[in-house]
């Protein structure tokens, strides 16, 4: 016997309760069996604790100092604001309290009973999300009371809960499984049969798995509270409870996917995702979206040369915690369509495969041999900021100035920079109090009517209180088809409350198009100060209370000579916010409109050195930066004199009035509309493949770093572009993806800030007067399918089969 | 004929550490023979009759060892010729397969592509690294 085993049998501790049962009792954990409050022996607070720091950074902001309490989290003292909870309390002291149903964004709910924990002279634990702490409070998070507490909710939860985790998409990052770890006991007493749920249809995009449910209903606040839609709820009591949708319906939410994230356990996930692969394989890349202006910060979780999925990032100026579903569930379209070599059209039509030195060789002996004014570049809606400025060097180089990004319109304004960016930053619109939308549809929402009318109803309907076998059933029924189920449903169980208040069905059904995370931002604002809102535009969904002013420019040149009632809502605002959509960019009589919002702006005291309401809402990332980075075409009219196109993955210009002599290059990383004209096809890397600064609409510049490496022979989109100059003879003076940085530092250096808002200096009152005359056509929707606005979400199957099932017209 | 190099190559012994530069070169036109006199066999296993000739491939083992020519360490030539007496025989006892042969000897590191013509020579280093790849 080695002195090792020796010496480690006398550490050993000798074993002093004799063993008194054959039989194993199922017991908890023998400490736990009889926990004393922990009132009387605790000594006063030890002094020497060590300092501890916040959890995950949280700050405390004392908006008035006189309101700072002073409460005991384990014996260490920390001054909090009043009216913060308990489990705040803990958060500010840096204890981690165990919970379920408790969210910090949504409202407090109270019921999964995982978050208590012990105040002294309170003769039961209490739930700490739902306790206010008061002055004094002495709060144990870590005595046998709270740890048997935890234990036993511990055990009821899983009680009913399957034991499918080998087989559960949320295995490895659920918050039960890491919860019955750390806080649960090591064995169950319940022998019964577990009850099971019947699944819901949530649509294409979210999976169900209703066995698994706690209850917790972070879900349907989520819906009700943050996304706006009244599609979830909470049916039944005890072990019947469930949550559903009221009447068969799928989830027609544009953030539906966030139920995803906030989920606590496998009960609701990601239905493109189920058995595609465990968290624990997967890189994460913390990167930026570029579906959208907004700038969404984003995760993308990868898989070798796979992108596995798409997860949100917190960034409390830009998205919070949420993301759109077109950003969560695009990524898909990155596997398909995608280009991956250099190709060239033959003389039959079809495309040819050829080497990267041939197809450069092609390409800048015809760049060389038309006429530079003949020559056109277009940068496209995902554009990197470096990229654009390649490409303009090149136009510039080559002797010519049509060079513009599309989205932008034919003349954009892009000198003053207060002209195009959002002025009050995404956060900074919390603080308004009257919105005036202007032909933006922010806003919008699929609601499933199919009646034939084309007009829009008006349905009166209301919160109704329904007592439904003495169940509470609190549901708001929004159209015109779930008003007829509910009179089906409820009315052999229920009594109405009459009319409370009028919700406006629209015919003319589009989802939130065009920015859905300035969208959740702007309700946000309603919810939390009753903001007004109103807009002017082609007749919208809106998923909080809005007034329709009209869909054209007479209305606002109506309020901008003052004739509209609506004018004295501005002026009596103290915070009012203006957003104008981009797409009034490309109206020909763009000027008149903006100097028509510009004298709104005006007359209600918008822009204040304090305050600058003014707001464009742009539609795709490349926009501000290409705006900051002047591209602007020098004539309007040069697609129509164009002999040599350079498409840098613009897909959405209008090429009919192209001549069919001209030669268009395509760069890019789709299959899509731009290579049905092209001659010659470049691949480029998409931007989870490359490193890219873009900026969003509020001025923010962010940059996207590569997660997965780029397809077949694909290049980087400014590398092409440096590569070709040299052919070409007329050689880019930037070798590294830094030396184009500061290349773009001589041109707008704002861009070279990451991550920090750049706000506009100059307000527009330095612009000259507009002699351009208003037409009366009416605002046109900017953006006809949510779920299908760029190359990549055209490619995309999820996209495809939201728009037909959640679009429905 | 492939089995007589075959049982060369099992035959031969490896070699003690060489005493001088002389030994070591010596040791390598032994071994350049060795590998001149397998090729026969090398293109039979692999059927390379039709895509490549005896002395393109004796070009192409005298380039791969021209390649370490300013090695003078007389260590580090041992232990190259080690690397090559094993490639060879790995190549005699058919432990690769037709497309190693090709890929590795026919066409070489950037045959492939062939994208650099004589015009390319004036060319930046950029656009060198441009056509072979996109990480550089």
């Amino acid at each position: 016997m080695g002195l090792g085993l020796l010496a480690s049998r006398l550490i050993r501790p000798q074993k002093t309760a004799a063993r008194t049962l054959l039989l194993r009792s199922i017991v908890t954990k023998p400490e736990l069996q009889s926990p004393e409050p922990a009132t009387a022996p605790q000594p006063d607070p030890t002094p020497d604790l060590p300092p501890r720091t916040p959890l995950a950074g949280a700050r405390v902001h004392f908006p008035n100092p006189e309101d700072a309490i002073e409460v005991f989290v384990d014996g260490y003292p920390v001054k909090i604001p009043k009216g913060m909870t308990v489990l705040q309390a803990c958060e500010v002291a840096g204890v981690d309290i165990p919970r379920f149903c408790y969210h910090s964004r949504l409202s407090i709910a109270g019921n999964c009973r995982m978050c208590l924990v012990e105040v002294e002279k309170s003769p039961k634990p209490v739930a700490s999300c739902a306790m206010p702490a008061l002055p004094g409070m002495k709060i144990k998070t870590d005595t046998p009371v709270a740890k048997k507490a935890r234990e036993g909710v511990m055990e009821f939860l899983l009680m009913n809960h399957p034991l499918d985790c080998p087989i559960c998409d949320q295995g490895g990052e659920c918050d039960l499984q890491d919860q019955s770890m750390a806080f649960g006991s090591d064995r169950g007493r319940f022998t019964e049969v577990k009850r099971s749920v019947v699944d819901k249809n949530l649509g294409p995009l979210v999976k169900t798995v209703m066995t698994r449910c706690i209850q917790c209903t972070r879900c349907v606040r989520f819906a009700t509270e943050v996304a706006g839609v009244q599609d979830l709820g909470m049916l039944g009591r005890g072990s019947g409870e469930e949550i559903g949708t009221y009447v068969e319906k799928l989830m027609t939410s544009e953030l539906s996917g966030n139920v995803i994230d906030i989920c606590p356990v496998g009960a609701l996930t990601s239905k493109p995702f189920a058995f595609k692969a465990r968290n624990w394989e997967l890189k994460g890349t913390e990167t930026i979206d570029v579906t959208d202006a907004v700038g969404s910060n984003i995760r993308i979780d990868s898989r070798g040369p796979e992108v596995m999925r798409i997860t949100p990032r917190l960034n409390e100026d830009i998205n919070e915690e949420w993301i759109s579903d077109k950003t969560r569930f695009c990524y898909d379209g990155l596997k398909r369509q995608r280009l991956n070599d250099p190709m060239i059209r033959s003389s039959d039509g079809r495309f040819k495969i050829v080497s990267w030195h041939d197809v450069l060789a092609v390409v800048a002996e015809i760049a060389l041999q038309v006429k530079p004014e003949e020559i056109v570049g277009i940068a496209g809606k995902l554009s990197d900021a470096e990229s654009m400025m390649a490409l303009k060097d090149f136009i510039n180089k080559m002797g010519s100035n049509n060079v513009w990004c599309e989205g932008n319109g034919p003349s954009p304004n892009a000198d003053l920079r207060s002209g195009y960016i959002m002025n009050s930053g995404i956060s900074g619109l919390e603080n308004a109090d009257v919105f005036l939308l202007v032909g933006t549809e922010v806003i919008q929402l699929t609601f499933l009517i199919c009646l034939g009318w084309n007009a829009w109803i008006i349905a009166v309907m209301s919160f109704t209180f329904c007592y439904f076998f003495a169940y509470e059933l609190v549901c708001c029924f929004y159209d015109v088809l779930n008003l007829f189920f509910a009179f089906m449903f409820c009315t052999p169980f229920c009594t109405f409350s009459l009319p409370l208040c009028l919700i406006f069905c629209l015919m003319k059904c589009q989802p939130r198009v065009e920015a859905a995370m300035v969208n959740a931002r702007i309700r946000k604002t309603v919810r939390g100060s009753n903001a007004k809102v109103a807009y002017i535009g082609p007749p919208a969904d809106f998923n909080y209370d809005c007034e329709h002013l009209g869909t054209g420019p007479e209305t606002l040149t109506e309020i901008a000579e003052g004739r509209h009632p609506f004018c004295s809502t501005i002026s009596n605002a103290k915070n009012p916010a203006i957003i104008v959509g981009a797409g009034l960019f490309e109206r020909s009589d763009k000027d008149a409109v903006f100097s028509a919002v510009e004298t709104i702006a005006k007359n209600g005291n918008v822009v204040r050195p304090d305050w600058n309401g003014f707001n464009v809402l742009l539609l795709n990332a490349a926009q501000a930066a290409a705006l900051d980075l002047g591209l602007v075409p020098e004539s309007s009219q040069s697609i129509e004199s164009a002999k040599f196109v350079y498409l840098m993955g613009a897909d959405d210009v209008d090429l009919e009035k192209l001549p069919n002599d001209a030669f268009v290059v395509y760069q890019g990383h789709h299959g899509d509309r731009g290579v049905y004209r092209a001659n010659v096809i470049l691949p480029a890397s998409a931007f989870s493949e490359k490193e890219g600064t873009y900026e969003n609409t509020e001025g923010c510049t962010q940059q996207t770093l590569p997660a997965v490496p780029t397809v077949g022979d694909a290049r980087d989109d400014w590398k092409i572009i440096r590569a070709l100059s040299e052919v070409a003879g007329v050689r880019l003076p930037y070798d590294t993806v830094g030396a184009v940085r500061s290349r773009i530092k001589t041109v707008a250096p704002n861009l070279l800030s990451v991550d920090e808002r750049e706000p506009a200096t100059f307000w527009a009152s330095l612009k000259p007067e507009v002699t351009q005359k208003m037409s009366s056509a009416p605002f046109d929707p900017a953006i006809k399918n949510f779920y299908m606005t760029d190359s990549i979400t055209r490619a995309s199957k999820i996209m495809a089969q939201c728009s037909a099932l959640l679009l429905k017209k | 004929m492939a089995t007589g190099a075959v049982a060369a190559l099992r035959n031969m012994k490896v070699a003690g550490n060489s005493k001088s530069l002389e030994e070591a070169r010596a040791r390598v036109f032994d071994f350049f023979k060795l590998a001149c006199r397998s090729l026969p066999s090398v293109m039979d296993i692999y059927n390379l009759d039709d895509v490549v000739t005896r002395s393109q491939l004796r070009s192409a083992i005298a380039s791969q060892i021209r390649k370490n020519s300013h090695v003078t360490n007389t260590k580090v030539i041992d232990m190259l010729l080690f690397k090559g007496m094993e490639e060879l025989g790995n190549i005699v006892e058919h432990h690769k397969q037709r497309h190693h042969i090709i890929g590795q000897y026919v066409l070489g590191k950037d045959g492939i592509l062939q994208d650099l013509s004589p015009k390319d020579e004036g060319s930046s280093d950029f656009l060198k690294n441009f056509y072979s790849g996109n990480y550089f």
